[in-house]
């Protein structure tokens, strides 16, 4: 429990900073003014780019024709409303002429492949070239369209339409907007620099994201506005988006000492890989720009852990995990697009298309739920877990098809069993890593819960440091401060690194103001602070005043029914001993109903208060036995010590008076003792006591043990201990009382 | 000229034991007028002069209340008769001080334990009388806690007058407005208390403090009239609040 200190004293500027910037960086609690105007504008203007985007798509010629790939690489008719079109179908296309240019055998590449995901060199400007060509023509007005078997067909391409831009454009384009959209609110929440960075990769990944979805209803049809050679634009994209996450990471978390140098770096290498693409120098550009964008995806990781080491903010810990997940996806859809393109050529653009859409769509969605980390929790947990295994399935699935030639369907089979597989044995794992899910079993939780219930109740002014220490338990945080501020409920604050938990103490002598607990890091800087958490915690704190005050209300119905069961047996048992004292026929039926009457009031006093200081005990010992032994002309020697001032138990209280008062009678009456010394002491919860008279009695083990000695006995046994008498010297009787263990029984 | 006794008890048997206290004690000729309720006593109380005793021409000089009684508690009428110029003390058989300290606030000047023998009784009545009222360590821990809460750290205080202006800073339900000094308590009697709570006899604290036996008991005896004023100022403050005065 005591290793944070340490820890804190290790690293002073940790301990300073930090917790300052906990409590100052909040989001403005309402969006107002200038930034909602802002995030309105850009809103729209994102809208009004879609608009036009579709706009140019519906409006851009292109022929009404579904094409497949044949065995032989080159594109099939498969359905047409076109009527000229429609007696070729199922015939493979292997001219298109037209007035734009020259005449061109189109492959099926021209239908599927993007030059960006083209991995050889050769194939990739024969690719662009084919793809230049189809555009000219299109330019050029009607096309002629020679299949196979010979037949010619002239056909005028015509805009699409809204409606028939098909599914794919419309699924991506929505997220694309979506992650544009997450874009812009970081950034409007917060103008600086590291928002900036997530602004541009969000900005990046939405074009990506734009491009795909512009490739997906082409066809056979011109790429034009976009350029017939997508390489080093997309490319570009992409690198941008591995350069702004390294210099994004250098600042947050934990910021670098030197961020701008770590960010230059990155965006050095980025620009040097997006200048190859551009000038198209070397050869392998697509090797090159896989390895640049993987090299700054690793970098950005490295970043991260130097980060998580400097400190253990939980939000690194999370990206880190987030960034190596993103990275093994990325490096697994390389490979597959590498091995389809070696190994299957044939299904090279199927494979390529399908793997970049999920890596990038994974991307998208890991974009759009990392700024809500600290919010809802289940939702997006559910989420990203769901995501992340669409995207193993479809990885494998591809990897199966490329590597192995297995049939689709039986490929898909496969995959999806591979990754639920996966999934079933790792869920926990996972969801114990992804966002550091709680280790404590409800069980404990409510064990936990219970104790420290029963521990405030007993020690109300230790409420502050029992919460403390359950929340510690609770969310195992690597920081417990206590500030002297007033929170209405649990709150998280500082992107999920911290929770403010407010705390009730019961007004009191060490009360002093409002105090709030502040747990920075949960899980040791392993996890992020939620929503849930902060509800969770209100929760508990709820509970554990609930508990509190059932606790009392009990304990205090328990205390007035004791004390209503002493007020009754006092006033009425007591009020008839008394009359039948004072009518006592003779001086020894008059002591003892003195002695039954004493004893009732011991036993009240027992039952009316809960507890009784030792010290306090002994005062009223002495003084009762004083003012006894005075009247009965017996001296008195007391000597009490004790190295703890214990609180006796109704019992231990009640048990000891009477014995006190037993033995001071004997010597009083019996024995006609001229003194009376009493030593008694506690010692190490060991308590003893010695009563010694000078009184006539002798050979105590011939005694018959009658009503007074048998309750020495009853009472000692009762508390644990053991009673001997023997003889005093020449003259009276010792009684040796031993308690070994005097404790309070709770 | 015979002291006259009133004798506040319902039980009959208790009274006449009581009655036969009383006339062992003091061997002047006493008239004991017996009372079993407040009711009765109010009325024998009045024929002496109310509760002032002023009027009348002889009041009662010693009254013994019980606290129990059939139509209401003995404080009532000790808090009546704060003024009433006799020796008052509590018969009980309630030897707690939960019991006890409420009847030495409302100007009871000592207790008696019903169920002690008849000899003891004797003594401690004599000694009330006296002017050695009994104090129990129980009792006398309410009595510091009690000036402790309304003097502000008497126990610290080298001298009770340096104190006067500054030592009302701590706050309490019924705030006090400055206590003159002799409402609170010296060093000495503090100190008197502290050994009385730790179940020392006076003439333990005698020789412990260093001085004589009577003067302690004339520590306790100031005290007590200091739980009385003291407790009557409280009262008085919380009248005013309520607009009773």
């Amino acid at each position: 429990m005591a290793r944070v200190p340490g820890l804190s004293a290790d690293r002073p500027a940790f301990e300073a900073s930090s917790f300052e910037r906990a409590l100052a960086g909040r989001l403005p609690s309402r969006w107002i003014g200038w930034r909602l105007r802002l995030l309105v504008g850009t809103a729209l203007l994102g809208c009004l780019a879609l608009f036009a985007v579709i706009r140019a798509l519906s409006h851009a010629p292109t022929l009404d024709a579904q094409w497949q790939s044949g065995p032989l690489g080159q594109p099939v008719l498969q359905a047409s409303d076109d009527p000229r079109l429609q007696p070729h179908l199922g015939r493979t296309l292997v001219l298109v002429g037209g007035a734009g240019g020259a005449p061109l055998a189109p492959s099926a590449a021209l239908l599927f492949g993007a030059p960006r995901w083209t991995v050889d060199d050769g194939e990739r400007a024969r690719l662009v070239q084919a793809r230049r060509t189809l555009d000219a023509l299109f330019a050029g007005g009607s096309l002629e369209l020679g299949f196979d078997d010979g037949s010619r067909v002239r056909v005028d391409p015509a805009g699409r339409g809204y409606g028939r831009l098909g599914a794919g454009f419309w699924l991506l384009a929505a997220p694309a907007l979506l992650v544009y959209l997450v874009g812009a609110v970081v950034f409007l929440a917060r103008p600086q620099l590291r928002t900036l960075l997530f602004a541009v990769i969000a900005g990046c990944q939405s074009l990506s994201l734009m491009w795909i979805g512009l490739d997906t209803g082409r066809g056979l049809g011109p790429t034009a506005p976009l350029p017939a050679d997508d390489l080093p634009w997309r490319l570009t994209l992409d690198l941008a988006t591995g350069a702004a996450s390294v210099h994004l990471f250098a600042l947050y978390p934990w910021r670098f000492p030197r961020p701008a140098l770590i960010g230059a770096t990155a965006w050095l290498g980025a620009a040097l890989a997006a200048a190859l693409a551009w000038t198209g120098a070397a050869g392998g550009l697509w090797w090159w720009g896989q390895a640049a964008t993987l090299a700054l995806c690793a970098g950005a990781a490295q970043v991260l852990a130097r980060s998580y080491r400097a400190e253990p903010h939980p939000a690194a810990a999370v990206m880190r995990r987030l960034l190596l997940a993103l990275l093994a996806t990325l490096f697994v859809v390389s490979a597959a697009v590498a091995a389809a393109a070696r190994w299957q050529p044939a299904l090279a653009h199927d494979v390529a298309t399908a793997a970049v859409l999920v890596w990038t769509l994974f991307l998208a969605s890991l974009l759009v739920w990392v700024p809500f980390l600290s919010r809802a929790r289940h939702l997006m947990r559910e989420f990203a877990m769901l995501a992340g295994l669409s995207t193993v399935a479809t990885s494998l699935d591809l990897l199966f098809i490329s590597l192995f030639s297995l049939e689709p369907f039986a490929s898909l089979t496969l995959a999806v069993f591979v990754a639920l597989g996966i999934y079933a044995a790792a869920r926990q794992w996972l969801l114990n890593q992804l966002s550091g899910n709680t280790v404590l079993t409800t069980e404990r939780t409510f064990e936990q819960l219970y104790r420290v219930a029963r521990e405030v109740q007993q020690h109300p002014e230790r409420d502050a440091e029992l919460l403390g220490q359950l929340l510690r338990e609770l969310f195992d945080p690597l920081e417990l401060l206590r500030v002297p501020r007033a929170a209405g409920q649990a709150r998280v604050v500082a992107d999920g690194s911290a929770l403010i938990v407010p705390v009730h103490e019961a007004p009191g002598p060490g009360h002093a103001g409002p105090l709030s607990l502040v747990l920075r890091f949960a899980r040791r800087g392993q996890r992020l602070f939620t929503r849930d958490d902060a509800r969770l915690t209100d929760r508990v704190v709820e509970q554990l005043r609930r508990a509190v005050a059932y606790d009392q209300a009990v304990e205090r119905g328990r205390t007035e029914e004791r004390l209503r069961i002493a007020q009754d047996l006092h006033d009425d048992i007591g009020a008839r001993l008394l009359t039948l004292m004072y009518k006592a026929q003779d001086p020894e039926m008059e002591d003892y109903v003195r002695h039954t009457l004493k004893d009732l009031k011991t036993l009240t006093r027992g039952l009316a208060a809960t507890e009784h200081r030792l010290s306090h005990s002994a005062a009223e010992w002495k003084a009762d036995l004083q003012q006894r032994l005075t009247a009965a002309h017996v001296d008195l020697g007391w000597s009490f010590s004790f190295d703890e001032d214990i609180e006796l138990g109704v019992v231990q209280w009640s048990a000891l008076t009477r014995v006190l008062r037993e033995l001071a009678s004997n010597a009083i009456y019996h024995a006609q003792a001229t003194r009376l010394d009493v030593t008694a002491g506690l010692e190490r919860g060991a308590f003893s006591l010695q009563v010694a008279d000078d009184g006539i009695g002798r050979a105590p083990q011939d005694w018959a043990h009658g009503l007074g000695l048998g309750g020495v006995r009853k009472r000692v046994k009762q508390l644990g201990g053991e009673v001997r008498w023997r003889e005093n010297g020449a003259r009276g009787i010792v009684c040796e009382v031993r308690v070994p263990h005097l404790t309070a029984p709770r | 000229m015979a002291v006259k006794v009133l004798i506040l008890e319902d039980n009959p048997v208790a009274r006449s034991f009581l009655c036969r206290v009383v006339r062992e004690s003091f061997s002047d000729a006493n008239a004991i007028t017996e009372a079993g309720d407040l009711d009765t006593a109010r009325r024998h109380i009045n024929l002496t002069g109310g509760d002032r005793g002023l009027h009348g021409t002889d009041p009662f000089k010693l009254i013994l209340v019980d606290l129990e009684l059939p139509d209401g508690n003995g404080l009532e009428l000790l808090s009546e008769l704060r003024h009433y110029p006799a020796t008052k003390i509590v018969t009980t058989l309630y030897s707690d001080d939960d019991h006890l300290f409420p009847a030495l606030q409302c100007g009871a000047d000592g207790y008696l334990l019903k169920e002690d023998r008849f000899e003891v009784l004797v003594e401690e009545l004599q000694k009330i009388v006296r002017g050695q009222p009994p104090l129990s360590p129980a009792i006398a821990r309410r009595l510091l806690t009690h000036f402790r809460g309304a003097g502000g750290g008497d126990m610290q205080a080298p001298d009770a007058g340096l104190m006067a202006a500054t030592g009302f800073t701590t706050s309490r339900p019924v705030p006090i407005e400055k206590l003159p000094d002799h409402e609170r308590l010296t060093p000495r009697e503090n100190e008197v208390l502290t050994y009385l709570s730790k179940g020392f006899t006076i003439k333990e604290i005698a020789s412990l403090m260093g001085i004589k036996w009577f003067t302690v008991n004339d520590h306790i005896k100031s005290i007590y009239k200091k739980l009385n004023v003291s407790s009557r100022a409280e009262a008085a403050v919380l009248a005013s609040k309520q607009g009773l005065v």
